[in-house]
């Protein structure tokens, strides 16, 4: 009887096991052959529940994304405009702008895009109150006026803008039909390439052909999307489940994939720069243990190893990559562990207790490191602990969720937070260099120098476009100066397409996945 | 010292493995003699490195030596698992056996408050437990002893509850007897070998469970050298750096074996009643 038992049990053992690896493998590669070539699998990360370009700015940006909807204009990689909606505009004191809308352009369901509708759109996108992405945080106007027959859009703003045409591209301003029902959450109807029927936050989204699309012949007959993690990103590919995936951010993932012939990858220098905010009002508001946290920073062993190369190194806070003069810019605080050293014992900033830590005014240097997970941001905490660590100081690191951070962030309870921005999301720094404004509500990290916020006004009234980089480039300079800012360096976007797919290619900004230059390889 | 040669003669595998129980704490004891490198100096450049002769585990994203870590991850991993097995073993024993001398009132507080623990799924519990104290590992045995307690309570409870109407407890209230004594003189002793294998047994699972939690980033945190957090740490790299998820896995595996079966083997040696 015993030994019955123990026979059994070891048979069930064994039978579970077996089918534990069966749930594990196979079921792959019959589904992924698609139609003759005209469906496209495309997998991403879900970013939003709703597709309402009011209620959150990724809503406003996955509309764009899934080629769901597009603005009167469109961002180049250099981050400059084209005319997409719009194909003429003039203003005279940048105050009033007049749009003139393209002949012939329709929405999916086939309606007339007119300076009406466009106005009819927005009119309910300022209407959301409740959304946290209110277009009306990017454009103030005054009025806006449509002239269906000249099919202009009159637009008087309250106050003048350099290039209004950098905000209308900005996908909070995105053009949808709101004639009839609609139902911008989950089934916008926009002028995009794409048309979606089916919206499923959590699992997928089905898309078609826009037959009425303005802007030439549209690649494929339909897109799928699955809602993948970040984890299943690269498998996904890998087993043929789909054909395109964006931002993989495991650099081992991304190296089997670029050293494998099967796959395309393409990587950009994003308009996104990873960064730690440094609280002045802390311990690191000693300018002198400011400067030596930089120097002790080996960034671009951190860049191109810890984190893979997924970022480029950077010493300022705009991306290297952007008009606004980085190669001017000069760091006094290169990477030289003896100088940090040597800073901090001339400041009398000694270890006298022994215990491999360095003390201030008698008490320990020890700093609060707060960090989230997302585009390996606490890996480069890990690595900045490590390397304070061999210069005496001590940090601690608080790993939590993104909101977590952001709260105690505006609380100021940290002394370094990991952060990572888009720093021109609407073509423009200002709003971000905002940061470190001495009167912006948007400084959280108690930064004040005269001369910046002297120079970050002038930002108000300047619109000449070189003139605005020159101050751009000096508020940057000013940053590095004070040591102000520990830079991570400026995130790589990426986009990695199978053999069947063509033309899948990275935008500098963030807001243009499935385009029409992604088509069927031949 | 014959005894002892005779005893290990009668209990062969109880020995062996007991032996290899004390090796484990010899390692936890003198890692830093064993430990090549300091396993918390990183050397960024070096990172990833697969395993070569200078480093026999390899390194990881922070270029820091495996080997060392592992060999320092059961000076937390050990006495913690311990810890929390002592913990749930004492406050578990002294509940139920209160619990099922006493009855009444006291035997329904206890017993209710071990059902409450035991109607949600542990683990899911023990979650909730650290994620509201925070990340760190004495969190984590807390959250774990909250919820396994209630399984030591409610053997202790029954053991004791069976000898409760005996005649020679009676006889022992009859002649005098105070309460005291005779929970530690008649009930205890009925009570402690069965919760000894029980809890020699349970050191592997809760080693298991405390690794977990550090997986899931409620126990350790970085840049502590744990088994369970070396594993997270490796998932990303899974495919490019495999060396970071096998050793921190296969120290696991070992050490929870040999944990197991010292319980298994503890039961033949006290158990005497079974075969």
């Amino acid at each position: 009887m015993k030994k019955m038992k123990k026979f059994l049990g070891i048979m069930l053992a064994m039978v579970m096991a077996v089918t534990m690896l069966a749930g594990c493998g196979g079921s792959s590669k019959e589904s992924s052959s698609s139609d003759n070539g005209k469906t496209l699998k495309f997998g991403c990360f879900s970013y939003s529940e709703s597709l309402d370009p009011a209620n959150m700015i990724n809503s406003a940006w996955c509309s764009s994304r899934y080629g769901i909807g597009e603005c009167l204009f469109k961002y180049k990689d250099d981050l400059s405009v084209e005319n997409t909606i719009c194909d003429e505009y003039s203003t005279e004191d940048n105050k009033t702008w007049v749009f003139h809308i393209r002949d012939g352009v329709k929405f999916s369901n086939g309606n007339d895009v007119t300076p009406s509708a466009i106005k009819a759109c927005w009119d309910v996108l300022y209407a959301n109150k409740t959304g946290s992405s209110n277009p009306s945080k990017f454009m103030d106007y005054e009025s806006i006026t449509p002239d269906d027959d000249a099919r202009t859009l009159t637009i008087v703003l309250k106050q003048a803008k350099a290039d209004l045409r950098k905000d209308l591209a900005y996908p909070v301003f995105v053009i949808l039909d709101v004639s009839g029902d609609y139902d911008l959450a989950e089934n916008p109807i926009g002028t995009g390439p794409y048309a979606l029927t089916s919206f499923d936050s959590k699992t997928k989204a089905t898309l078609v052909k826009n037959k009425y699309y303005w802007n030439g012949e549209v690649p494929y007959d339909n897109v799928e999307i699955d809602f993948l993690s970040e984890d299943n990103k690269a498998l996904a590919l890998q087993n043929g489940d789909i054909n395109l995936v964006e931002n993989v951010t495991s650099t081992s993932d991304l190296d089997t994939l670029k050293k494998d012939d099967n796959f395309n990858v393409s990587i950009g220098q994003g308009v996104r720069t990873g960064f730690a905010y440094i609280n002045e009002k802390g311990i690191l508001g000693d300018d002198t243990l400011r400067q030596a946290v930089q120097m002790a920073l080996d960034h671009k062993t951190m860049c191109e190893v810890t984190v893979g190369g997924l970022y480029t190194e950077g010493i300022s806070v705009l991306p290297s990559s952007l008009a606004y003069g980085y190669d001017n810019l000069k760091n006094p605080y290169t990477y030289n562990v003896d100088n940090a050293k040597k800073l901090l014992d001339d400041a009398g900033y000694k270890d006298t207790d022994g215990d491999g830590i360095r003390e201030m005014n008698g008490k320990k240097i020890s700093i609060n490191y707060i960090t989230y997970e997302n585009r390996r941001l606490s890996d480069f905490a890990q690595a900045i602990q490590t390397q304070l660590a061999d210069i005496g100081i001590e940090a601690k690191i608080n790993s939590m969720d993104a909101d977590r951070e952001w709260n105690k962030m505006v609380a100021g309870e940290y002394d370094l937070c990991d952060s990572n921005w888009i720093t021109v999301g609407n073509g423009d720094p200002t709003e971000y260099m905002a940061n470190w404004y001495g009167k912006s509500d948007a400084n959280f990290c108690n930064y004040k120098n005269a001369e910046y916020d002297k120079l970050y006004e002038q930002l108000d009234t300047e619109f000449d476009e070189a003139k605005r980089a020159k101050i751009i480039e000096q508020l940057q300079q000013i940053l590095i100066n004070d040591a102000a800012v520990i830079v991570h360096g400026y995130y790589n976007s990426s986009m990695i397409s199978d053999k069947t797919v063509s033309g899948a290619n990275i935008h500098t900004a963030d807001y243009y996945w499935l385009t029409t230059e992604i088509a069927p390889a031949k | 010292m014959q005894k002892i040669l005779n005893f290990i003669k009668k209990n062969k595998q109880f020995s062996f493995f007991f032996l290899l129980v004390i090796l484990l704490i010899f390692v936890a004891v003198f890692a830093p003699v064993i430990a090549p490198q300091d396993p918390y100096v990183s050397d960024l450049k070096n990172a990833l490195q697969a395993p070569n002769s200078e480093h026999w585990f390899g390194t990881d994203k922070l270029g820091r030596d495996i080997f060392s870590r592992v060999i320092y991850a059961s000076r937390i991993s050990l006495p913690a698992t311990l810890t929390l097995v002592a913990i749930i073993f004492v406050a578990g024993t002294i509940l139920g056996t209160l619990a099922g001398y006493f009855g009444g009132w006291v035997d329904a507080v206890i017993m209710r408050l071990s059902d409450m623990m035991i109607s949600f799924p542990g683990m899911v519990l023990a979650i909730a437990v650290a994620g509201i104290m925070g990340a760190s590992i004495k969190n984590a045995v807390i959250a774990i002893a909250i919820v396994s307690w209630s399984k030591y309570a409610r053997l202790a409870r029954s053991l004791v509850m069976k000898i409760r109407h005996e005649d020679y407890v009676y006889a022992a209230i009859v002649t005098g007897s105070k309460t005291g004594y005779i929970l530690r003189k008649y009930m205890l002793p009925n009570v402690i070998p069965t919760l000894v294998i029980t809890a020699a047994t349970d050191i592997g699972g809760m080693m298991l469970e405390l690794a977990g939690l550090s997986f899931l980033g409620f126990g350790a945190k970085a840049p502590a050298a744990e088994w369970g957090l070396m594993l997270n740490e490796g998932r990303t790299y899974m495919q490019n750096a495999p060396w970071m998820m096998i050793y921190p896995g296969l120290a696991i595996f070992i050490v929870v074996v040999i944990f197991n079966l010292l319980g298994d083997s503890l039961r033949d040696v006290l158990d005497v009643r079974e075969e």
